[in-house]
């Protein structure tokens, strides 16, 4: 005689348990004792353990499932016995039904609303039962329209109902020309699919390969979740406002250029216009200070020296070092520094401690032609800027019209701890000194 | 006061518009200048039934001695023929009368103008009064055709022509009666007046009668009407009226008939002209008639036509069906008129009924059809009630599909179960499908399914 093996009650708060591990497998022989599987509640593991002796003859769950407490986990007996006795309804797909039950009735509701010649989701309409089918055909219906209610995904004879109210169906002579799936508008009787309408013709459905996958899962590692919660907490806590402003790039890029010609031979870094950015920022700052500071509850703390996040792309995510007493530095140290911290964020080997204490932060989008964005601040900083890329703009200057290059600053600030006015000030300040950058080396 | 639906015009579409929309909870109003009912109920297809039914009996009296019953002295007496006409009538206006009044349609006697767009939807003007309503649906019918001929004008306004109108309404019977045009009014106005003793010519442009009919059908009626003595001139143009004949050419010659009265009857056209149309922009055909879509909208919006109006198939129950596809559309129901299922009736005896292509149609469009063609007598009851018959039955097969696509008959009865056809056709059942309907035996429809199985 066949015994069904149940997932235990722990406990009379618990109602589900996860199996952790299935110690034997479908077919192994099972002695008294032996353990079948683990499995946990959110506070605890246990073993079951078997009270029979026999062969495992089927399991019902995989190894992860969320089982509700007292279903049949599993059945052991004597080998070739006929289990379907103690076999639950359903047996072999109830996890899967549980899992995806709550999407199905979504997707119903979404289904019937819809109008009726929509295109059916393409699929695998072999899953329909036989009973389902011979209705289908019997009323002219095409079963790729329905909405699969049955365990797995499996079309049963009620959806084939629920298709009969909503529609479309096919008349019996537009049967022969019509293809399953297309979208066809029907003009006739009752909005019947004539064979008048499938001659016109319709919109196919888009063939889908079997082996196709329409999506993957990827558990989210704790970089991602960090971001997340950091993001969210940064846009739910703050009124942020972000402004757009651009300044004529000529003297950096100059500049750049110069350094490029004479840097090595000189011996000097690379430097980028990034660089000169986060620069000339530092020392802007130190003239509006409200830009530069830490927003708390009832506590605005205004920084007399600028610790400069730099936002930096890795390929965990985004990581934002911080560039301490960078106002103190030189074009040459905030250059070399920046390359230093990114390397390290790039490469996972940056000290926690520098991932702190940020004053104020830049991220620079420029370099992918971002023209303008909205920055997110990163709290309890009161402003952080975005570094937009260059653009060829035109002004006029002595009467006569030049075009020159146009780079784009946005900045997002708390607007609960800075008003746009000074916000608008230092931005202006930023763009005159970008302009004068020369002048700004001498700072 | 503001209406959510006028409608202009009282006729078949124009009165079950109004119904269905009083039905539905619209504030309804509806104007006609002559009579509600229409052409249809007070001058066409109900009044000429009420004729050709006292018709039938009148020739079943004269002809039962076929039957084996002999009748002495029938005689028909044509006063109290228009006048039990005239009580069938009164009886279905009273009918639908009641049926707007039971929807809350406010009716009115009245010549409905339509005046101008306004901020509410639409004005129209009746006998000095506004009336405002945010839809409207123009349901004006059609008139008789009388074209530019010589001394039809006189002759007319002089008594001696007639139109569909003034045929019904004669008391006396024609000794010589001419009817020019053998359409479908013409056909059945020369068979009552055939019937009720008066010598009829029936003189037709067209080298056949029966307009669209098969013209194997439209052959065997006009064979059954030779035969019952009505004379007929096909390919003649009339050119002339006088005071007492009808002159046409015929085959390079002029002919010169003879006649107490005249029938003109070679066509209808829509009713567009005075009812204010052009002040809200509707757009016409160049034959005068509005332009709908088959939701029954016109090019400006929140304005419907319905029925002969539309020039589109000018059929009382096509009428009725482009009255609740506008109503159903203005609901917010989905629905759509569809011509390819109309049925077509001529009320002679031998009736003849069809629906769908005929062989002509079919090879117009291109369609590889099979034509099964049998003789009426396939069905026992014909043959039990028409010594001689010579009606067949014809139906069409679309090869592609095995779908029934044209039914034409010749016979009685036809005009009660042509809708079974109509039916195959519309819901696109397959031969095979259809093969499997019992039909009523003995009855005159079997011959469909008969016709059937020769597939």
């Amino acid at each position: 005689m066949a015994t069904a093996i149940i997932m235990p009650r722990q406990g009379n708060t618990v109602e589900s348990c996860i199996v952790s591990k299935w110690h034997k497998q479908k077919g192994d022989a099972v002695a008294v004792g032996d353990i079948l599987f683990t499995y946990e509640t959110d506070k605890a593991t246990f073993d079951e353990e078997s009270s029979v002796a026999g062969t495992l003859l089927e399991t019902y769950f995989e190894e992860d499932d969320d089982v509700p407490v007292l279903l049949t986990m599993c059945v052991i007996g004597e080998e070739g016995e006929d289990i379907s006795g103690v076999t639950p309804d359903g047996a072999s797909t109830v996890s899967e039904e549980l899992a995806t039950s709550e999407e199905t009735v979504e997707v119903a509701e979404e289904k019937s609303a819809a109008t009726a010649t929509e295109a059916p989701i393409a699929g695998d309409t072999a899953k329909i039962s036989p009973r389902a089918k011979n209705r289908a055909k019997k009323a002219g219906l095409d079963a790729a329209y329905a909405t699969a209610t049955g365990p797995s995904g499996r079309i049963i004879e009620r959806d084939i109902i629920e298709l009969e109210k909503s529609g479309p169906s096919v008349t019996k002579a537009a049967a022969t020309s019509y293809v399953s799936g297309t979208a066809y508008a029907g003009t006739g009787i009752g909005g019947r699919i004539t064979a008048a309408d499938t001659e016109k013709g319709g919109i196919a459905a888009i063939a889908v390969d079997e082996n196709f996958v329409e999506f993957e899962d990827e558990k989210l590692p704790n970089i991602r979740k960090v971001i997340a919660k950091a993001m969210h907490n940064s846009l739910s806590s703050m009124a942020q406002l972000t402004i757009n402003m651009s300044f004529d790039a000529s003297a950096i890029m100059n500049f750049r250029k110069g350094v490029k010609a004479k840097g090595e031979e000189l011996g000097l870094p690379n430097i980028t216009l990034g660089d000169m950015v986060v620069y000339t920022t530092a020392k802007t700052l130190l003239k509006h200070k409200g830009l530069n500071a830490h927003f708390t509850v009832d506590t605005i703390r205004r920084f007399n020296t600028v610790h400069m996040g730099v936002a930096v792309d890795t390929d965990r995510g985004l990581m934002v070092p911080t560039l301490f007493n960078s106002d103190r530095m030189t074009l040459a140290q905030i250059s070399a520094n920046t390359k230093d911290i990114a390397a390290q964020s790039k490469s996972g080997t940056i000290n926690p401690d520098l991932l702190q204490g940020g004053t104020f932060t830049i991220t620079n989008l420029g370099t992918m032609g971002v023209e303008s964005f909205t920055p997110v601040n990163n709290p309890p900083q009161t402003a952080i800027l975005g570094v937009c890329g260059i653009t060829t703009k035109v002004k006029e200057a002595n009467g006569s019209i030049k075009t020159y290059p146009s780079m784009g600053l946005s900045l997002t600030i708390n607007h609960m701890a800075v008003d746009g006015a000074p916000a608008a000030r230092f931005l202006k300040d930023l763009c005159n000194n970008l302009e004068n950058f020369a002048v700004m080396l001498l700072a | 006061m503001k209406y959510d639906l006028m409608i202009i015009g009282g006729g078949p579409a124009g009165y079950l518009a109004a119904e269905r929309a009083g039905h539905a909870g619209l504030k309804t109003i509806l104007f006609e200048k002559n009579n509600i009912g229409g052409v249809c109920l007070n001058e066409g297809c109900v009044p000429s039934k009420a004729l050709l039914y006292s018709a039938k009996i009148y020739d079943y009296a004269k002809t039962g001695s076929k039957y084996g019953v002999t009748f002495e002295g029938a005689s028909l007496d044509q006063e109290a023929v228009i006048k039990r006409k005239k009580k069938v009538v009164k009886t279905l206006v009273s009918g639908v009368k009641g049926a707007l009044k039971a929807n809350k349609v406010e009716v009115i006697d009245g010549e409905g103008i339509i005046e101008k767009r306004s901020d509410d939807g639409f004005n129209i003007s009746c006998d000095s009064t506004t009336y405002t309503g945010s839809r409207l649906m123009i349901c004006t019918g059609s008139v008789p055709i009388m074209p530019p001929i010589e001394g039809l004008k006189d002759a007319y306004e002089a008594g001696f022509a007639m139109t569909n109108k003034e045929v019904l309404e004669l008391t006396v019977v024609p000794k010589k009666l001419v009817v020019v045009g053998g359409g479908v009014i013409g056909l059945e106005m020369a068979s009552y007046y055939n019937s009720a003793g008066s010598e009829v010519t029936v003189v037709e442009m067209l080298d056949r009668i029966a307009g669209i009919t098969d013209t194997e059908i439209s052959k065997i009626l006009k064979k059954n009407y030779e035969k019952k003595g009505i004379k007929f001139n096909l390919q003649s143009k009339v050119v002339k009226f006088t005071n007492n004949s009808v002159v046409y050419e015929k085959d390079g010659e002029t002919v010169e008939a003879l006649a107490d009265k005249v029938l003109v009857s070679i066509g209808r056209r829509p009713m567009t002209q005075n009812i204010g149309i052009e002040n809200i922009g509707v757009a016409l055909t160049e034959r005068g008639a509005i332009i709908t879509d088959d939701k029954g909208r016109t090019n400006v919006a929140e304005v419907y036509a319905a029925g002969d109006v539309n020039g589109k198939s000018m059929l009382a129950h096509t009428a009725y069906r482009e009255a609740e596809v506008c109503i159903n559309n203005i609901l917010g129901k989905k629905d759509r008129m569809r011509y390819n299922a109309i049925p077509a009736v001529i009320y002679t005896n031998p009736e003849v009924a069809s629906v769908g292509e005929t062989e002509e149609t079919a090879k117009q469009k291109g369609i590889d059809y099979e034509c099964a063609n049998i003789s009426m007598r396939y069905a026992g009851r014909y043959v039990a009630e028409n010594e001689g018959g010579n009606g067949i039955c014809k139906v069409l097969v679309d090869k592609k599909y095995n779908k029934v696509i044209g039914v034409s008959v010749i016979g009685n009865y036809s005009s009660e179960f042509i809708y079974g056809a109509s039916f195959m056709i519309e819901t696109e059942m397959t031969v095979d499908d259809i093969k499997e309907i019992v039909f009523p035996h003995p009855t005159v429809c079997e011959v469909i399914r008969e016709a059937l199985f020769a597939f």
